[in-house]
C-alpha cells in the first residue's frame, strides 16, 4: 500500500484502439483515495472506452493502471481477483433477468468469494437496505423500476466491499423522475469515502458532488480540475465550447 | 357390409387387435427406450458441443460446425443405412438398436447443438460483463448468468426439434429393431389387416403427445418477464 501519497489508481500513458480508430490516445490520470472524480466529454471522446479499460472490460494496447501498486494491465495479472475490488456499474444496469434483486447480489459472493448461502444472503439484504429496496429483495428484475433495478445493480457491486466504484452513465437510462433516487445512494457513497470515477452528464449533480473534474476529447485528456475552475474559469475553448452546449 | 363397418374392418378390427396387442406392446417399449436415450444423448451432446463452441478455439469450432453442418443435411435413414452395413466392415459391429441410438443422438445433438448456440449469442453482452464485472470468471459466468438465460430461450425449438427427430426412431424397422413401426408391420403382413398400423399410429400418439404436453409445460414455467 502506498499510504503516503494516497493514490489507489494510477493510470499512465492509456492506449486503445478499435481496428484502425485509434479511441485513447494516451491517457493518465490518479485517483486518490475516497476521491470523486466526473469523466465529461462529447459522446465518441472515449469516456466510456477509458472507464472499462480500468477493470479490463476492455483491454488497453499500451499503458500502465496501477490499482494498489499493481500493475493490473500485466499480462500475468489474475484480473478476476482484482475486479472484486474494483465495483462497475453500467448504464442499462446489466442485472440477471432470471435472478431475483437478493440473488443478484448474492451470486459473486457465492461464486467468486465462496461465501455460505446465509452468509452471502444477510450481506445481500445488507446492501439493498443501503440502497433503499430491503423490500424489493425478491422481486425479479423485471418487475422493478429502472431506478431501482440500477439500484440493486449498485448493491451487487458494493456486496464484494470494492476499494473504487467505476460508474458508466448510471442514470442516462433512466426517466428523469427517478434519477435522483440513483444520485441519493452515490452521495450517500461519497460521504462514507467511496472512491469513485463517474463518467455522466447529470451536471448538477456533477457540479455539486464532484472533487475533481476530468474534460476529454478526442481519446486525451484536455483539461481537469475542480468544479469551479472547469465550470468558471476552463483553460481550454473545447471545454468552454462543451461545457456551454451542456447548459444551453 | 356397409362402408362404416368396412372401415372398422379395416382398421380396428377386434381379434386382429387382441392378437397383435402384446407386440404392438414390446414394441412401445422398445419405442419409449430408444427415444429416452436419444433424448438424453443428443441433447447433453448438444449441450456440450455448444459450450466448447463459445470458447472459441478456432480450430475446434471449424470441426465442430463442419460436423454439425453435415449431420444437419444428412437424411438420418442413410446414416442408419451407412452405420449398420459399413462400419462392420471396419470390425464395429452396433445392433440395429445402438445404431439408431447412435444416429439419432448425433442428428439431435447437431440440431441441438445449433439450437443452444443460438440460445448463448442471443443473451445481451452486458449480461457478460456484469458478470465478469463482479470477478466470476468465463465458466462461471456461461454456467450461472447465460446458460440460464439461453435454455429457457431454447426449450420452444428445441422441444420441435427433440420431437421431430426421436420419431425418426420408427427407421429402426429397417435395421430390424423391434419398435412399434416394425412390430406393426410384421403383424400387418400376418394378418392382411391394417389394424395393427391403425394400433401403432395410436401407440406413437400416445408416445408423443406427452413429450409435446410436457414441452409446453417447461416453456410456461420457465417464462419470465423480460426487460
Amino acid at each position: 500500500m502506498d499510504a503516503n501519497s494516497g493514490i489507489i489508481l494510477q493510470v499512465t500513458d492509456l492506449h486503445k484502439s478499435f481496428g484502425n480508430l485509434k479511441v485513447l490516445k494516451g491517457v493518465d490520470l490518479s485517483l486518490k483515495k475516497s476521491e470523486l472524480v466526473f469523466i465529461l466529454g462529447p459522446s465518441g471522446s472515449g469516456k466510456s472506452t477509458f472507464l472499462r479499460c480500468c477493470n479490463r472490460l476492455e483491454e488497453a494496447h499500451r499503458g500502465t493502471i496501477t490499482f494498489n501498486n499493481i500493475n493490473i494491465l500485466d499480462a500475468g495479472t489474475d484480473i478476476n481477483k482484482y475486479r472484486r475490488q474494483i465495483g462497475m456499474v453500467f448504464q442499462s444496469f446489466n442485472l440477471y433477468p432470471h435472478l431475483s434483486a437478493e440473488r443478484n447480489v448474492m451470486l459473486a459472493l457465492r461464486k467468486v468469494l465462496s461465501l455460505s448461502k446465509a452468509d452471502a444472503h444477510d450481506i445481500a439484504l445488507k446492501q439493498l437496505d443501503r440502497v433503499g429496496l430491503l423490500d424489493k429483495a425478491e422481486s425479479l428484475p423485471a418487475q422493478l423500476s429502472g431506478g431501482q433495478q440500477q439500484r440493486v445493480a449498485i448493491a451487487r457491486a458494493l456486496a464484494l466491499d470494492p476499494q473504487i466504484m467505476l460508474f458508466d452513465e448510471p442514470t442516462s437510462a433512466l426517466d428523469p423522475e427517478l434519477v435522483g433516487d440513483v444520485l441519493n445512494v452515490m452521495k450517500d457513497l461519497k460521504d462514507n469515502g467511496m472512491t469513485m470515477l463517474v463518467v455522466s452528464h447529470e451536471m448538477s449533480f456533477v457540479r455539486a458532488a464532484a472533487d475533481r473534474i476530468i474534460f476529454m476529447e478526442n481519446g486525451y485528456i484536455v483539461e481537469q480540475g475542480p468544479p469551479e475552475k472547469l465550470f468558471e474559469n476552463p483553460e481550454h475553448q473545447r471545454t468552454r465550447d462543451f461545457l456551454r452546449q451542456i447548459e444551453h | 357390409m356397409t362402408q362404416w363397418e368396412r372401415f372398422l374392418d379395416t382398421f380396428f378390427k377386434w381379434d386382429v387387435i387382441v392378437q397383435y396387442l402384446p407386440a404392438i406392446g414390446r414394441g412401445f417399449v422398445v419405442t419409449c427406450e430408444l427415444a429416452v436415450l436419444v433424448v438424453i444423448c443428443g441433447i447433453s451432446l448438444g449441450l456440450i458441443l455448444a459450450l466448447i463452441r463459445s470458447y472459441q478455439i478456432k480450430i475446434i469450432n471449424f470441426f465442430i460446425i463442419c460436423l454439425v453442418d453435415i449431420l444437419r443435411s444428412l437424411p438420418p435413414l442413410v446414416l442408419i443405412l451407412l452405420f449398420y452395413f459399413g462400419l462392420p466392415n471396419v470390425g464395429l459391429n452396433f445392433s440395429g438398436f445402438m445404431v439408431v441410438i447412435l444416429v439419432l443422438s448425433f442428428v439431435l445433438g447437431a440440431f441441438a447443438e445449433e439450437i443452444f448456440w443460438a440460445g448463448i449469442t442471443s443473451i445481451h453482452k452486458g449480461q457478460w460483463e456484469a458478470s465478469r464485472s463482479t470477478g466470476l470468471g468465463y465458466s462461471q459466468t456461461l454456467v450461472y448468468v447465460i446458460l440460464p438465460q439461453a435454455i429457457r430461450m431454447t426449450i420452444p425449438p428445441l422441444t420441435n426439434r427433440t420431437i421431430a427427430i426421436t420419431k425418426n426412431t420408427a427407421l429402426g424397422m429397417v435395421v430390424g429393431v423391434g419398435e412399434i413401426l416394425n412390430q406393426a408391420t410384421i403383424a400387418q403382413s400376418f394378418s392382411s389387416n391394417a389394424s395393427p398400423l391403425m394400433m401403432g399410429a395410436i401407440a406413437y400418439v400416445l408416445l408423443f403427445v406427452p413429450i409435446v404436453y410436457l414441452g409446453r409445460r417447461i416453456e410456461t414455467r420457465f417464462a419470465w418477464k423480460k426487460n
